[in-house]
């Protein structure tokens, strides 16, 4: 049996989780207010893997996050609106909202910074006081994505509009963890990058694919509504609204915003699992699905995307070819609906 | 070649100029043989490289069934464009039994940081809570 190689000495934040296999080595750590998972086979290169992760987190969280003052979206937010020049960072992140966008007919809309504020979701979700009496501020519909304005990486933002990158910067970070992570492997071996349970994978998949739990919370990996599948490649995200949930007035909230009402989306699914391409495909099918409703299955079904909705009844509906029995591969469609091209770029960090 | 023969708007197709001039009838019959010899070339050369490829395929690799139980065989997985450095689905990876992560909601970490103010240490802890607890 081989030896499981040692917790990267440059990031001491990792730490390994045995999982059964030698053949692959997993580490993960807190990142992103979640937590970032890394596993690469050969394992030796595990080392690489989580520098390589560390970088692309410490750049992701620079440029998108919105509750770091110091982020370059805090200083966007802080000059009250105009033109700025982005990061090439910020400007992919921006412009893949933006496309999500557009192509979930506006359920994902990046323009609903202002709705989650009001809604109590104004600071680090750990920092977030769960309870308190009185109700949450007047709802704030998101002034919609078609007011901002992306050229290059000229951005017009106007006056008084906050983006939330929510709905697919994870998604972001983790297509330019596993592109980061090959790129510093030379492009051998493998890699499964998760961030908050948004997962990417590149290079040489495992035999039949990466096994992937699915399950609607972090902790009910085990639970009986759980299912295994195989990822032979692209990724999969999964949205929910069973986490990030805080009281206020008496009224449960959570962070899965409809951006035409600014209140949290009333659907019929409480939790989706979407495969694509790439994860930030995934990330924003899976939050668009919660948002839209009953319509997200006709959508989903058309945008070919293998998926399974979990009802708040419980009930289980797979489309697109997800399987239905455990341990099967997901049939992920080729070709990108968010990134130029089609298909993730080389990275941005 | 009467307006009935064109478009309503008055165009002609492009296949019905030129026939009442000799000069141009034998320029079209000489280029449909030069294109009928070409389409005989490629296709002899389309049957030359396939029979070349697969008398190569055979050298290469010795017969042999693929691996039971491999995506292809499976669910017809696909490796999507968007991938980095994407393999055939499942070559020459390793067999990995044990699930390596969940896909779920974005659960809250705990985390820990420790800094030194003014010559004291300072630890500051932030909740762990993946989930309100009536979930």
């Amino acid at each position: 049996m081989r030896a499981m190689p040692a917790v990267p000495a440059c990031a001491t934040s990792w730490r390994q989780v045995p999982t059964g296999d030698d053949v692959v080595a997993v580490a993960e750590r807190a990142a992103l207010g979640t937590t970032a998972r890394v596993a690469v086979w050969p394992p030796e290169r595990l080392l690489v893997a989580c520098t390589a992760v560390d970088q692309v987190l410490a750049a992701l969280d620079q440029q998108a996050s919105r509750f770091r003052a110091d982020s370059e979206l805090s200083w966007l937010h802080g000059a009250g609106g105009g033109m700025f020049m982005l990061s090439n960072g910020l400007a992919e992140a921006v412009g893949v909202a933006l496309a999500a966008a557009r192509w979930t007919w506006g359920c994902a809309d990046p323009t609903v910074g202002n709705a989650l504020i009001s809604l109590g979701y104004d600071r680090d979700f750990a920092a977030i006081d769960q309870q308190r009496d009185e109700p949450p501020a007047q709802p704030a519909p998101a002034p919609g994505w078609q007011l901002v304005r992306l050229d290059g990486p000229l951005l017009r933002l106007p006056p008084g509009v906050r983006l939330d990158l929510g709905a697919t910067a994870k998604g972001v970070g983790s297509d330019r963890a596993v592109r980061a992570v090959m790129s510093a492997a030379g492009h051998a071996g493998g890699v499964l990058v998760s961030l908050g349970g948004d997962i990417a994978v590149a290079g040489t998949p495992p035999h039949d694919g990466w096994p992937v739990t699915v399950a609607e919370g972090p902790d009910q990996a085990g639970s009986p509504g759980s299912q295994l599948v195989r990822l032979p490649g692209g990724a999969v995200a999964t949205s929910s609204v069973t986490c990030r949930r805080w009281r206020r007035g008496g009224t449960m909230l959570h962070h899965i915003v409809d951006p035409r009402t600014g209140r949290p989306a009333d659907g019929p699914w409480r939790t989706v699992s979407v495969a694509a391409a790439t994860c930030a495909d995934a990330n924003a099918a899976a939050t668009a699905a919660i948002v839209a409703g009953r319509q997200a299955v006709p959508w989903l079904t058309r945008e070919g995307l293998p998926a399974r909705l979990v009802g708040h009844d419980g009930e289980i509906r797979c489309l697109g070819g997800w399987p239905t029995a455990g341990g099967r591969p997901i049939p992920v469609p080729p070709g990108s609906h968010v990134y130029a091209e089609g298909r993730a770029p080389g990275g941005s960090r | 070649m009467g307006a009935d023969h064109g478009y309503p708007d008055g165009r002609v197709p492009l296949r019905e100029l030129g026939d009442s001039d000799p000069g141009v009838r034998a320029r079209r019959d000489s280029i449909r043989k030069a294109r009928r010899m070409s389409n005989w070339t490629a296709a002899a050369l389309i049957v030359g490289s396939g029979a070349a490829a697969v008398a190569l395929a055979h050298q290469s690799f010795p017969a042999a069934a693929p691996a039971a139980g491999t995506a292809s065989q499976a669910g017809g997985a696909g490796i999507p464009a968007g991938t980095t450095g994407a393999s055939p689905r499942g070559a020459g990876g390793p067999s990995v039994t044990h699930s390596v992560a969940t896909t779920t909601a974005s659960g809250v970490t705990i985390t820990t940081t420790t800094r030194t103010v003014n010559g004291k240490t300072v630890v500051t802890q932030v909740r762990h809570a993946p989930a309100y607890a009536d979930n």
